[in-house]
């Protein structure tokens, strides 16, 4: 199967960039949420599964860039698409600023500040009279794109990150992160630059986050901070990666099919979804140990995305 | 022969615990200088010193000229320091082929596809052709050791620090590593050796330094050296008559 990788990939794309033409609404729906969800958690993938950036504050990015969205478009009358990419640059200036800070921790420390900066910008933005508190914004372009241009910006925000992760890893950066996931003293003995390498991934990570945070609010339309600055944001990425199997490109592409999915149908327990996605969880990880992926790949060397050097 | 690198006065401490104490040395180009002391008297973390692995709380590092007491571990490595480790620390997830590639590209700042070229004559030296596409987290311990060399001059270094490379290996695994060594050495690369076993360090290296408690004790002619009575008093405990 590996073998035609291309080809299967190539279906694959061919499939999602078609679903407007074949789809129903609700498979159009399924499919943009799937897109969107997926470049996200390919990110916190990079930071956590190849970097040791154990971020649980990718909320902020979620909520910063949404907010530069919103108030672009409402404030100023910036063209939508152009409001999503500068919110994407939002987002990686709001990165090189927590680094300055969050790049003396390691592990754990190293989470709890990123927490930390995302529920700062929780109490700054629903505090803050000129994004209206805590009430919210709407996004209103004046000419609101329709339902296809979004799924086609979604689609290019998931087929791109996971192109750009697979990318990454394939560079001399990536060796190099596969090298510091092992062991980040020894490879820092061998040359491995450790800080430049954490920092482009945490900027790369934090635009392209950004960047689909941006599309995602133009779906949504309305932003407000309680959701936007959520830690839910998080528990779901970290929810998609580990059960789809951490430090593997195919990992987040699995986990959010079945993270998606599981969301629709949890959405009649709204009241005890995240009890269920908890259960869940423990069950997969149980079963297999590094992820549904992962274990696939320790057990029988599958995958299609493998960034090995032969 | 010139010096390739000189440690001056260095200094480090672990709390209470003096590890080196105002220690200095030279190494010369082109030569194995040997590296012996009790447990605990420092040797290891000369190393660490010396690649950046630890900063000293005083002294200084000179190497090829310029001063790196400050610089990075990568940053060392990059201009020419490769090391190996006491216990082996392959990349365990990554093949063996994949350890020496990360060296090659990072510390020997080479393009991936001119490593390859470079990477099969060290794997031929050091035997490791045959296990290239094994994870490197499965290897015996011979393998292991191979590997540390191979990936220390991966590097493309010009000093190598051999911590122990030989401990734990039979006498038949002993005497194929010295081989190893002294192929290096061949190649124009200079060597820094920490080893325990006698003979080995009778037969395998130009000068030996001693240090205990952190200082330097005697350095010279490895045999002269071994037999001085500073080194049988303090390093083999004989007593004084």
């Amino acid at each position: 199967m590996v073998k035609y990788k291309w080809p299967i990939l190539g279906v694959l794309f061919v499939g999602f960039a078609t679903v407007p033409v074949w789809g129903s609404e609700y498979v159009l729906l399924f499919c943009l949420l799937y897109c969107l969800y997926l470049a996200m958690s390919q990110m916190w993938n990079l930071l956590a599964g190849y970097t040791s950036l154990l971020s649980l504050g990718q909320q902020a990015f979620i909520g910063f860039s949404g907010y530069a969205v919103a108030v672009l478009t409402n404030y100023y009358g910036v063209y939508i698409w152009l409001s999503v990419l500068i919110g994407g640059f939002f987002s990686v200036l709001l990165a090189l600023f927590m680094s300055l800070f969050i790049f003396r921790m390691r592990g754990i420390y190293f989470a709890i500040g990123t927490w930390i900066f995302a529920e700062m910008l929780l109490l700054w933005f629903s505090n803050w009279k000129y994004v209206k508190y805590g009430t919210g914004l709407f996004i209103k372009p004046p000419h609101p794109p329709s339902m296809t241009t979004i799924y086609y910006a979604s689609l290019i925000m998931g087929a791109g990150a996971t192109a750009a992760i697979y990318i990454i890893l394939r560079s001399k950066i990536g060796l190099g992160l596969m090298a510091m996931r092992d062991d980040e003293d020894v490879s820092e003995a061998m040359g491995v630059e450790i800080f430049r390498s954490k920092l482009f991934c945490f900027m790369v990570g934090s635009f392209i986050t950004g960047l689909t945070a941006g599309v995602l609010y133009v779906f949504q339309i309305f932003i407000q901070p309680y959701k936007a600055f959520a830690i839910d944001w998080t528990v779901i990425l970290v929810f998609i990666v580990i059960i789809g199997g951490i430090g593997t490109i195919e990992g987040p592409i699995v986990g959010t099919f079945i993270y998606v999915l599981l969301s629709q149908w949890l959405a009649e327990y709204a009241h005890i979804s995240l009890l269920l996605l908890g259960i869940i969880a423990i069950t997969i990880i149980l079963l297999a140990p590094t992820g549904i992926m992962g274990t696939l790949h320790q057990k029988t060397g599958f995958a299609i995305l493998s960034p090995r050097r032969l | 022969m010139t010096d390739i690198l000189e440690a001056n006065n260095l200094q480090k401490t672990f709390g209470k615990l003096v590890a080196v104490n105002d220690l200095s040395f030279e190494v010369k180009e082109g030569e194995i200088l040997g590296m012996m002391g009790p447990n605990g008297a420092g040797k290891t973390t000369v190393f660490n010193l010396l690649t950046g692995t630890y900063k000293p709380d005083a002294g200084r590092i000179i190497f090829k000229g310029q001063d790196i007491t400050q610089k990075s571990s990568s940053k060392r490595c990059r201009l020419g320091i490769g090391r190996t480790y006491q216990i082996p620390r392959p990349f365990d997830k990554m093949s063996v082929f994949e350890n020496l590639l990360v060296a090659a590209v990072h510390g020997g700042e080479l393009k991936e596809k001119h490593a390859r070229g470079k990477i099969s004559d060290i794997m031929d030296l050091t035997g490791l052709s045959s296990v290239k596409d094994r994870l490197a987290g499965g290897l015996p311990l011979l393998d292991r050791k191979r590997l540390e060399m191979g990936r220390a001059l991966a590097t493309q270094p010009s000093l190598i620090l051999l911590d122990e490379i030989a401990g734990g290996l039979t006498e038949g695994e002993t005497e194929e590593v010295l081989k190893i060594v002294k192929e290096i050495q061949k190649r124009g690369i200079t060597i820094v050796w920490i080893e325990h076993i006698l003979a080995m360090m009778s037969e395998g290296v130009d000068r030996l330094l001693v240090i205990s408690e952190g200082r330097w004790l005697k350095c010279g002619n490895p045999g002269e050296v071994m037999n001085s009575e500073e080194v049988l008093q303090c390093y083999l405990g004989a007593e004084e008559e």
